[in-house]
């Protein structure tokens, strides 16, 4: 499936009042980085530092992942101080889809500093984000808890997002 | 019988009156309060009213709009209050704030000056119309206290955008500074090279260098405490290594979640040998 066209080439709308006015210049959505073997995935948890890693585990053609990923890259440029964005594919990195306890596509997971972040979304599982964010802001606002929670020290937060938005699933058991 | 203007008899006045002293005209009267219809008696009562009046239309202006500033000493003052006969703090001051005007609005509102209001009317039969202007209405008081609230709220933002844009402006000069280093480092350093030719570090090595120091100073004001702090970026892993995570059909701490998912890989591991025998056979 052909990636998404960055935003901007039908929205070149400039105030034509001879300062530029910066908030009118539309963002550019980056493509988001892939990672698409175990080491790979290693190597995105060790050396991002300082900043959340964000890592969405699920397929490119999945529409719900094609949601997500939207709302992913088109804040990854206003969030690029505070988090880092990666796109893994389930089907080529089986440990982590097992380490990870991935059930459902997708599922985003929060690292700090190499440290698991949990996150209590008032769902049943608070390793992971499973669904897509319903805003841009939702997304925003859950990074930037986050990352204030990760620098007082805290490895599980409490979301901001309204739990009307958290996609409903049930927790599959798993036999251990 | 001639109507003294001075002495007007009143019923109840006479020479065994007991002695009074007008706070207002500063004299001693012997006949009763007969005295305040005298014209002196008036004027000085104008003249005190009108004293106190705009300090009393300046707090009524502040029911609608409060004005909060930060404190300063001269915020004590204080001001006489006729009908009471007491000093009266114009302002109300806590911690470092003062609300404009706060302490003669509570004083103007409450009942006890409502009451020596009356009294003092009375006693000096000033204008009737006049009365009001000295009062304020529970319902303004209670208007002055939402416009106090409001007034606070304001400042305190007004406060933080002064924070910010001293912190902005901050962050510039420290941003020129620094600018002013690097471009006299570079300079510097193509000098040094000019004259040491041949032994020559590249040219990015130096600049290189005080970025990595530059970067170790960020590091360093980063909380101490905050998660992941002491974990090793640079640190080669192998292809077992798994990183800290906190599984959801754990039941402990964290680094049990490793050994048991290493454990539940090894169960898999040899059922999934075993099934391809069984297939196999």
């Amino acid at each position: 499936m052909r990636p998404r066209q960055a935003a901007g080439s039908d929205q070149s709308k400039k105030k034509g009042r001879g300062r530029t006015d910066w908030r009118s210049i539309p963002k550019m959505s980056f493509l988001l980085p892939k990672l698409t073997s175990k080491k790979e995935v290693d190597q995105a948890i060790k050396s991002t530092a300082e900043k959340v890693l964000v890592l969405r585990f699920g397929r490119d053609e999945d529409p719900v992942c094609l949601q997500l990923d939207d709302i992913l890259s088109k804040t990854s440029s206003d969030l690029s101080k505070m988090a880092a964005i990666y796109l893994v594919d389930v089907d080529q990195t089986p440990v982590y889809t097992h380490y990870f306890d991935i059930s459902y596509i997708p599922s985003t997971v929060f690292f700090f500093n190499g440290q698991h972040m949990k996150v209590d979304y008032g769902s049943p599982d608070h390793t992971k984000f499973v669904g897509s964010f319903k805003t841009k802001q939702d997304f925003i606002d859950l990074v930037e808890v986050i990352y204030r929670g990760a620098m007082r020290g805290k490895l599980i937060v409490q979301s901001p997002i309204d739990p009307k938005n958290i996609p409903k699933y049930d927790l599959l058991y798993q036999d251990i | 019988m001639a109507k003294d203007r001075l002495h007007v008899r009143l019923p109840r006045a006479g020479p065994m009156a007991p002695a009074e002293r007008c706070g207002l005209c500063r004299q001693t009267f012997f006949c009763g309060r007969g005295h305040v219809y005298s014209r002196k008696h008036q004027r000085q009562l104008k003249v005190a009213l009108e004293r106190l009046l705009p300090q009393v239309e300046a707090a009524r202006k502040a029911v609608r709009a409060a004005q909060v500033e930060r404190y300063v000493p001269e915020h004590e003052r204080c001001c006489w209050c006729l009908c009471c006969s007491c000093e009266v703090r114009k302002h109300l001051s806590h911690g470092n704030l003062t609300v404009l005007h706060g302490g003669l609005l509570e004083h103007l509102a409450s009942p006890e000056h409502k009451k020596a209001t009356n009294r003092f009317w009375w006693e000096n039969k000033a204008e009737l119309q006049m009365k009001e202007k000295f009062l304020i209405s529970p319902q303004d008081y209670a208007r002055f206290k939402k416009s106090m609230v409001k007034g606070l709220d304001s400042y305190e933002e007004k406060e933080d955008e002064v924070i910010k844009e001293m912190a902005a402006q901050i962050r510039e000069v420290e941003q020129s500074r620094q600018e002013v280093v690097r471009s006299v480092l570079e300079v510097g350093f193509s000098r040094r090279s000019q004259s040491t030719s041949g032994s020559a570090r590249p040219r990015r090595g130096l600049f290189g260098t005080w970025k990595l120091e530059r970067d170790k100073q960020k590091l360093k004001k980063l909380p101490p405490d905050r998660v992941g702090a002491n974990f090793d970026h640079s640190s080669s892993t192998g292809a077992g290594w798994l990183p800290s995570f906190g599984r959801v059909w754990n039941n402990g701490r964290r680094w049990q979640s490793r050994h048991q998912f290493k454990t539940e890989a090894a169960a898999r591991n040899k059922q999934s040998h075993k099934e391809k025998r069984l297939m196999i056979s």
